[in-house]
């Protein structure tokens, strides 16, 4: 115990440790109660299933092959053969469609508390631009399968791309990496999906949480007078 | 935990949820956990498929003469078969017991051949000779020709096409 102590006094002389600790968990939070206090978890939430999928997904790159031979063959033997390899899968397929979820309802309680608003209007937009990395990481992350409904739902989504008025045509190309689907789709949507965009994510994910911390939770609103009145 | 600081003895409200959220995050994170670990280090306790391969019934081997048998081995990686086109040199003389020799020469892994009439194994690059029990004759091969293990199911020979010494 009196060695713990003196270890985390050595660390902390040197890091800051317990400034750190404190600014991140032992700030204070606005007061709230019942259901309104549950609200407020969602943005940690949204944080554990990101990690949650950053860990899966790099377990899962390592019995995976991004090519048109080897991806379904690659995900069935991550499903049959590897030890807990179905059900870190499944974690990672479940855990894109909580993102989505959890993500959009954070949004909604941000926005229906007016919590994005003034000086908090950069957190928003970048909570906006994480949402759509979010919406970026689903649809290239459906295609890694390499299954009929995957193949497919590209094959859709690149479609209505293609629907854009004047620069439609290349920016299908551009996600199907030519003419027509195949090799070059698969390798482009994979780089995509575990390099770029879990980059860019933490990155933005950085600067949200640190402008969180800077300006602290926002208060719930309060009721006005004449809500006060009616009730 | 700063909760530290609390200096009331009785298990205060502060307590117990930093209790309860430290509980629960240790049970997810070991489940989270044990789950990503064992999924990394599987590979340490995998087995070793055992590729045996069917080389036909026993009734069709020739008593005395060692007979070329070509089969085609088929390799698991992973997800990936792949085929390789074997032989093996497939010796009995009562039709129940069997030796089977790898088809290379120990000497630099050339194949070798069987010389009918001097009922010798031959092998063509540095002139090395064996007997019909794969033992060395003349020429410079370090030991006796190795052998693949086999077994009898059902009346069909199956062997394990991973050569083994014989110790001289």
């Amino acid at each position: 115990m009196r060695n713990n102590r003196r270890l985390l006094g050595w660390l902390d002389e040197r890091t800051g440790l317990k400034k750190i600790w404190e600014t991140l968990f032992a700030r204070k939070i606005p007061e709230s109660k019942g259901s309104v206090a549950w609200f407020y978890t969602l943005g940690s939430a949204c944080l554990f299933v990101f990690v949650v999928q950053v860990i899966t997904g790099v377990l899962l790159a390592m019995n995976y092959v991004p090519s048109p031979d080897h991806a379904y063959d690659s995900v069935r033997f991550i499903d049959k053969q590897v030890f807990l390899g179905h059900f870190l899968r499944g974690l990672h397929k479940w855990g894109a469609t909580f993102m989505v979820v959890v993500v959009l309802l954070h949004m909604l309680r941000v926005y229906f508390m007016g919590a994005y608003k003034y000086p908090r209007e950069v957190t928003w937009m970048m909570g906006v631009v994480i949402l759509l990395l979010v919406m970026a990481f689903s649809f290239t992350g459906y295609l890694l399968p390499w299954d009929q409904k995957a193949y497919w739902a590209t094959a859709v989504g690149a479609n209505i791309a293609g629907q854009t008025p004047v620069v439609g045509s290349h920016v299908a190309k551009i996600l199907k990496g030519g003419e027509e689907m195949g090799v070059a789709t698969l390798t482009r949507f994979y780089a995509l999906h575990v390099l770029v965009l879990p980059i860019l994510t933490a990155l933005l994910v950085g600067i949200h949480l640190f402008l969180v911390v800077w300006h602290g939770i926002s208060e719930p609103p309060e009721k006005t007078n004449r809500q006060i009145e009616s009730n | 935990m700063d909760g530290s600081s609390d200096n009331t003895t009785r298990f205060s409200r502060r307590h117990f949820l930093s209790w309860i959220i430290t509980t629960v995050g240790a049970v997810i994170a070991a489940v989270l956990g044990s789950t990503a670990i064992g999924y990394f280090i599987s590979p340490a306790f995998q087995r070793k498929e055992e590729n045996w391969v069917d080389l036909g019934p026993i009734g069709t081997f020739p008593k005395g003469n060692p007979t070329k048998v070509e089969f085609v081995q088929r390799m698991r990686d992973a997800w990936v078969t792949t085929e390789r086109r074997s032989s093996a040199w497939v010796l009995t003389s009562d039709g129940e017991n069997y030796i089977v020799f790898d088809p290379r020469c120990t000497h630099l892994g050339c194949p070798y051949h069987w010389d009918e009439e001097k009922k010798q194994f031959l092998c063509p690059c540095h002139t090395a000779v064996f007997d019909v029990g794969g033992g060395v004759v003349s020429g410079p091969p370090p030991r006796p020709l190795d052998r693949y293990q086999n077994k009898i199911v059902d009346d069909r020979l199956y062997v394990f096409p991973k050569p083994t010494q014989v110790k001289t």
